[in-house]
């Protein structure tokens, strides 16, 4: 094989490589594209338009006024908001309080800590018993039974233990000297030292309190406490348009009854998904990041 | 010399001026030292361990119901493994456990070696710019809920207005409802599947590549290897370990057929096609009420899943000394 002959082929090896990936990139991102193009089209050209297009077909806010105008979105807006935004903060300070103790090697009893908590993981006793639970606890209809559960993860708790142990021990027992208590240490020495590790877990928890429609929708029997995602659910998956469009959003806005259910359903979706697109940039900094060095140490 | 005669030694020689060794502190006082120095840390744990037992422990106290029959008023009375043989009894169950077994292999085979090749295939990307573009872009779909996913591929699969069906069309093929068809839905299933999740898991495989020696291309180069016989003879073998790993620990999560994903591409159609037991614990459970069967379904799941990830971490373990645990 000659030089040039494999250099042209090494060009093409290379093009195969890259237009299947960017194709990968337009499978998984094409569809997202489609439905924020519906949701800004002008309503009477939704019909005619193409799973295909990426670019809004007139330009009209409708969806999106409507959506946000109705009460039961609102409502899902502001309960996703307080499920996440609690859940998180305490997810992540309970989390890192075990995390720090059991990453004391010579703490009385951490063997059988460990083996309490890693038993979690491997047996799941699953979906009625976990009800009974909260139904005895008096959790039912309350955001707690959907905040509390999953308060310390596990899998999370796992990985913060592992990033605490590699705070040398020389920084903790200088603190310890300097007359610190257990609080301080952790709150002073060892969480700045692993802020990229918190910052980690803060996010996986945040889109999971996002992304959790299943507990909301059994334990939340008063629709006015449904997050965004089991709204989207009933509007979406369940096709409950009635309330999607909202009498009062019929009556007060003259052309609701003439915007198409894909435009809503798409704007619906998007709605959706924002939160997510909004925290993506932190998403990948830090995740990838952090999976890296994980999947590295293994 | 053996233990005992080191201590009998030892006891020899201190004979008369025996020091208080930390042995002969009463339990109850180095006990209670302990407890002295390590309060701070028992006390941070204790909300953690309260949730672990609330959460985790009591739920599986509750099980007991599915030795007994529910009773809404007074005790409920111990019947043994009545609900079990009902079960077992049942075509419905062995539908719906059939299903969870041929979905979980079905993305064994079809979804889990997507994510190696599109590791590969990223790491011979050579622009560094490129190559984060096409990752941020394939990362993506990871963060989404399966309520949004099921929107997206109800929105594309549709048969009047989706983007499958207008390619399908264009190419001369009858428009499909791939949503509501029994022949398709399993499909459906295993691509969103795909789509959902082979992007961030190579991320894994990706991350496996990076910490390749470089100096084994190097010396492939040397040797005259193109670029498929490095990846055949350095990248593959450099991965084998990650692959195996990921490989086992999938297998330990073979009942776990995916409820979320399943919950929310059901529809009455094709719901024999695809019901695995978590979605008929729920149905039969929290929709018909029926809890003891509901819960015996998912205790049977949670046997068989308990076994499989334990000897999964155990092969995995032995096999690459890595293991979660």
């Amino acid at each position: 094989m000659t030089r040039a002959n494999s250099t042209r082929f090494e060009r093409l090896e290379q093009t195969i490589i890259v237009s299947s990936l960017l194709l990968m990139v337009v499978v998984t991102v094409q569809p997202i594209l489609n439905l924020l193009a519906i949701s800004f089209s002008d309503s009477a050209q939704v019909p005619g338009m193409s799973g295909l297009a990426v670019v809004p077909r007139g330009f009209s806010l409708d969806v999106w006024t409507l959506l946000i105008a109705n009460p039961e979105v609102q409502r899902g807006l502001l309960n996703s908001l307080f499920i996440t935004i609690t859940g998180t903060i305490l997810n992540v300070t309970f989390t890192a309080l075990m995390a720090w103790a059991l990453s004391r090697p010579r703490l009385p009893g951490r063997r059988i800590l460990f083996v309490f908590v890693l038993a979690t993981i491997v047996f799941e006793p699953g979906l009625i018993p976990d009800y009974f639970v909260v139904r005895e606890l008096g959790l039912l209809n309350t955001y707690w039974a959907v905040i509390l559960y999953k308060l310390v993860n596990a899998w999370y708790l796992i990985i913060l233990i592992r990033f605490f142990e590699e705070v040398p021990g020389e920084l903790l027992e200088a603190a310890e000297l300097d007359g610190a208590n257990a609080f301080q240490t952790l709150w002073k020495v060892v969480l700045p030292l692993t802020m990229p590790a918190l910052a980690t877990i803060t996010l996986f928890y945040l889109v999971y309190h996002w992304n959790e429609f299943l507990r909301p929708m059994i334990y939340l029997n008063d629709s006015s406490m449904h997050p965004l995602q089991v709204v989207l659910r009933k509007f979406v998956l369940d096709g409950d348009k009635s309330s999607m469009v909202g009498l009062a959003a019929m009556s007060n806005y003259q052309g609701a009854a003439q915007i198409s259910t894909r435009a809503l359903n798409a704007g619906m979706i998007m709605l959706t998904i924002l939160p997510i697109l909004a925290v993506y940039p932190l998403i990948l900094k830090f995740f990838t990041k952090g999976t890296m060095s994980g999947a590295l140490k293994g | 010399m053996s233990l005992d005669e080191k201590q009998l030694a030892s006891t020899v020689s201190n004979f008369g001026n025996v020091p208080k060794s930390a042995k002969r502190v009463p339990w109850r006082i180095a006990f209670g030292l302990k407890l002295r120095a390590w309060w701070p840390y028992y006390a941070m744990m204790t909300p953690g361990i309260i949730y672990f037992l609330v959460f985790h422990y009591f739920p599986i106290y509750q099980a007991k119901l599915a030795f007994e029959d529910f009773r809404i008023f007074g005790d409920n009375l111990f019947v043994g493994f009545k609900h079990f043989d009902t079960l077992f009894d049942s075509p419905a169950f062995f539908q719906v456990l059939a299903n969870t077994l041929i979905i979980s292999a079905m993305k064994m085979v079809f979804v889990f070696p997507v994510p190696i090749f599109i590791a590969l295939f990223i790491n011979e990307v050579r622009s560094t710019n490129l190559r984060r573009f096409i990752q941020s872009a394939i990362y993506l779909p990871h963060f989404l809920s399966w309520v949004v996913i099921a929107g997206i591929f109800i929105a594309a699969l549709s048969p009047s207005s989706g983007v499958v069906n207008d390619i399908g069309q264009a190419l001369g093929f009858a428009p499909r409802s791939f949503m509501t068809e029994s022949g398709s839905i399993r499909w459906v299933v295993v691509f969103s599947e795909m789509w959902r999740t082979a992007g961030w898991d190579s991320l894994l495989y990706f991350a496996a590549i990076m910490a390749i020696d470089p100096q084994l291309y190097d010396a492939a180069e040397m040797d005259g290897a193109n670029r498929w016989q490095k990846i055949v003879h350095v990248t593959l073998p450099g991965i084998t370990p990650t692959i195996a790993t990921l490989f086992i620990l999938n297998v330990g999560l073979f009942m776990n057929a995916g409820f979320d994903q399943i919950f929310n591409l059901s529809n009455d159609a094709i719901r024999d096609q695809i019901d695995i037991i978590d979605t008929y614990v729920y149905r039969i459970g929290l929709q018909s009420g029926q809890f003891s069967l509901a819960t015996a379904a998912g205790l049977f799941k949670g046997v068989i899943g308990m076994v499989l990830i334990v000897a999964a971490h155990t092969i995995s373990k032995r096999l690459t000394g890595k293991g979660v645990w």
